[in-house]
């Protein structure tokens, strides 16, 4: 960590002062096939809270969420360095296995993926990986699962179908309880209502609200109303860069940076 | 403005006309091969055609040839299936944009363009020389000998159908599964294949409806037997080589029942290309 990267970002440790950080950025750099795409990124992410990353397109905002469970490292030629702890351990370290990466921070992407199974199958797909569980606590846990995704009472007569037979809005629910099913601590949400109606869109972001009980949220947003909905922190990013990173109310009424209300007010962006 | 208007709608006129009869054309000689078969063949189209055998010349039919041919297929399908697979797994997901995967699919087309001959040839030399080595002339040609080149034919096929197909399944779809920490192994075997999985047998498919028409591969392998042979291990006879064969005779009969091979052929490889198709319609749920 270098005094300059904290200089230009002072805001993570103000607007993590109050909760306790569940990840902790630090100079984090990312490289697409030698392009610099994140230039020292350092913030504080509390835990229990949403905390929304937004900036223009390209910014880098989807890259530092695909770093939080090293779903990057399955492309050739993508490289991370810097540090981000969850707990307290550094999840870039080489030795941290990718199996409990991945049991504790789950990710929900832009587009709904069910897999091409069942509803029942999608949810307990995962489960079943990381856990043996007795046929009947599997049932219970699938429940659960589709219960806090607020899809339980959709599709409870309908569990045996294939979950492509879903709608758009039902699916990526589908695709957030199988991420919640595993019990995870942290949950990455990259820009999940881009390919939904507002109808849909409104189930998820009351969904976040609930959700935010249980994990630590993280999500990459193109629309600006949705961060200043559902979350509780705004990051702004630009060009591979934090901009500012603090409370969502006082990012979006008084952001601190030019640059932020720039793009706040639609200057650009 | 309205000038511009015309000429756009002659220009479309124009277009549309052009392609619909380059595909009137195509079309027009499929009917024209499908009614030649049938009119030639029709004298010979009856029960006698799929309970007699050969052997009885004019007077007989074509049953040791049809089951002959279902013997060879099936052997080429079961060796080349589980191989082309596999290896077109491998080059999707695990060799993709390395060096060797490419070389590895360059290869593949090169067999995929290989003319056929060469693989009767080549699996002559590999299995029906030795094998008449070994067994001091008691096994030369084989039915099973039939079948290896059959598959040589139908594997590259196979590879490539299933390497494109997986290539097809959305990067989204491993992402998501490899986020909730399940390896690539399970991913591959249990999502990807299982999301490509149309695809994939409509591939088995089109190269089954390939394979039933081949020749001259089979000419130097199974050879040919105008009795029943169900064995693997004896010389066989099949559709394509038993009208082979007929063409060539002078007899007007033989003729006939040529034309009827040729017509059940053709039926096959047309019912096959009609279920992939039916197969790649009921399954079409796509990821977009």
């Amino acid at each position: 960590m270098t005094d300059s990267a904290l200089a230009t970002n002072p805001a993570p440790v103000a607007a993590a002062a109050a909760v306790a950080p569940k990840l902790t950025v630090r100079d984090v750099h990312f490289y697409y096939n030698g392009f610099h795409a994140l230039k020292g990124i350092n913030m504080d992410i509390p835990e229990k809270k949403v905390t929304s990353i937004i900036g223009p397109s390209g910014c880098g905002k989807s890259t530092l969420l695909r770093i939080f469970n090293r779903i990057y490292a399955i492309y050739p030629k993508l490289e991370a360095k810097g540090e981000i702890t969850l707990d307290g351990e550094n999840i870039l370290d080489p030795g941290y296995s990718m199996n409990r990466l991945r049991g504790k921070v789950g990710m929900v992407f832009q587009k709904p993926v069910p897999f091409p199974m069942t509803i029942f199958e999608n949810v307990a797909y995962g489960i079943r990986h990381h856990e043996k569980l007795s046929k009947a606590d599997m049932t219970i846990r699938v429940e659960q699962a589709l219960r806090s995704a607020a899809l339980w009472d959709e599709v409870k007569d309908k569990l045996k179908q294939n979950a492509l037979g879903l709608s758009g809005g039902q699916q990526q629910r589908l695709c957030i309880a199988r991420a919640i099913a595993l019990k995870p601590e942290v949950l990455l949400l990259d820009e999940p209502t881009s390919a939904l109606d507002p109808i849909a869109t409104s189930r998820i972001e009351q969904l976040v609200e609930e959700l935010k009980s249980q994990f630590t949220i993280v999500i990459v947003t193109h629309n600006m109303q949705q961060a200043a909905r559902v979350s509780d922190l705004t990051a702004f990013m630009y060009m591979g860069e934090l901009i500012e990173f603090d409370g969502t109310e006082k990012i979006f009424t008084k952001p601190g940076k030019k640059q932020t209300e720039d793009y706040i007010t639609g200057r650009f962006g | 403005m309205s000038a511009i208007y015309l000429r756009r709608r002659v220009t479309n006129w124009v277009a549309m006309g052009l392609s619909m009869l380059a595909t009137l054309i195509g079309l027009a000689f499929l009917a024209w091969i499908l009614w030649e078969t049938l009119r030639q063949g029709i004298g010979a189209l009856n029960l006698k055609l799929f309970t007699k055998i050969t052997a009885n010349g004019a007077d007989g039919g074509l049953a040791n040839a049809m089951v002959g041919s279902l013997i060879i297929n099936f052997i080429g399908i079961a060796i080349a299936t589980p191989i082309g697979v596999l290896a077109g797994t491998w080059l999707a997901e695990y060799a993709d944009r390395t060096k060797l995967g490419e070389s590895i699919r360059f290869l593949n087309d090169i067999l995929l363009s290989a003319p056929s001959i060469v693989m009767g040839l080549f699996v002559y030399t590999i299995i029906v020389l030795p094998t008449t080595a070994l067994t001091h002339g008691s096994t030369t040609f084989s039915g099973f000998a039939g079948g290896v080149a059959l598959a040589l034919i139908a594997l590259p096929v196979i590879v490539r159908t299933t390497d494109e197909m997986l290539r097809l399944v959305p990067s989204t779809l491993r992402e998501a599964a490899l986020s909730l920490g399940v390896p690539q192994w399970k991913l591959t075997l249990q999502i990807l294949i299982r999301a490509a999985r149309s695809g994939i047998i409509t591939g088995v498919l089109l190269a089954l409806a390939r394979i039933s028409g081949e020749t001259a591969p089979l000419l130097f392998t199974a050879f040919g037997n105008n009795y029943m042979a169900v064995n693997p291990i004896d010389k066989m006879s099949s559709l394509p080589q038993i009208i082979y064969q007929y063409a060539n005779d002078p007899g007007d009969d033989m003729h006939a029942l040529a034309w009827a091979g040729a017509f059940v052929v053709t039926m096959f490889v047309l019912l096959l290309s009609l279920a992939s198709r039916m197969v790649l319609s009921r399954t079409k749920v796509s990821h977009d």
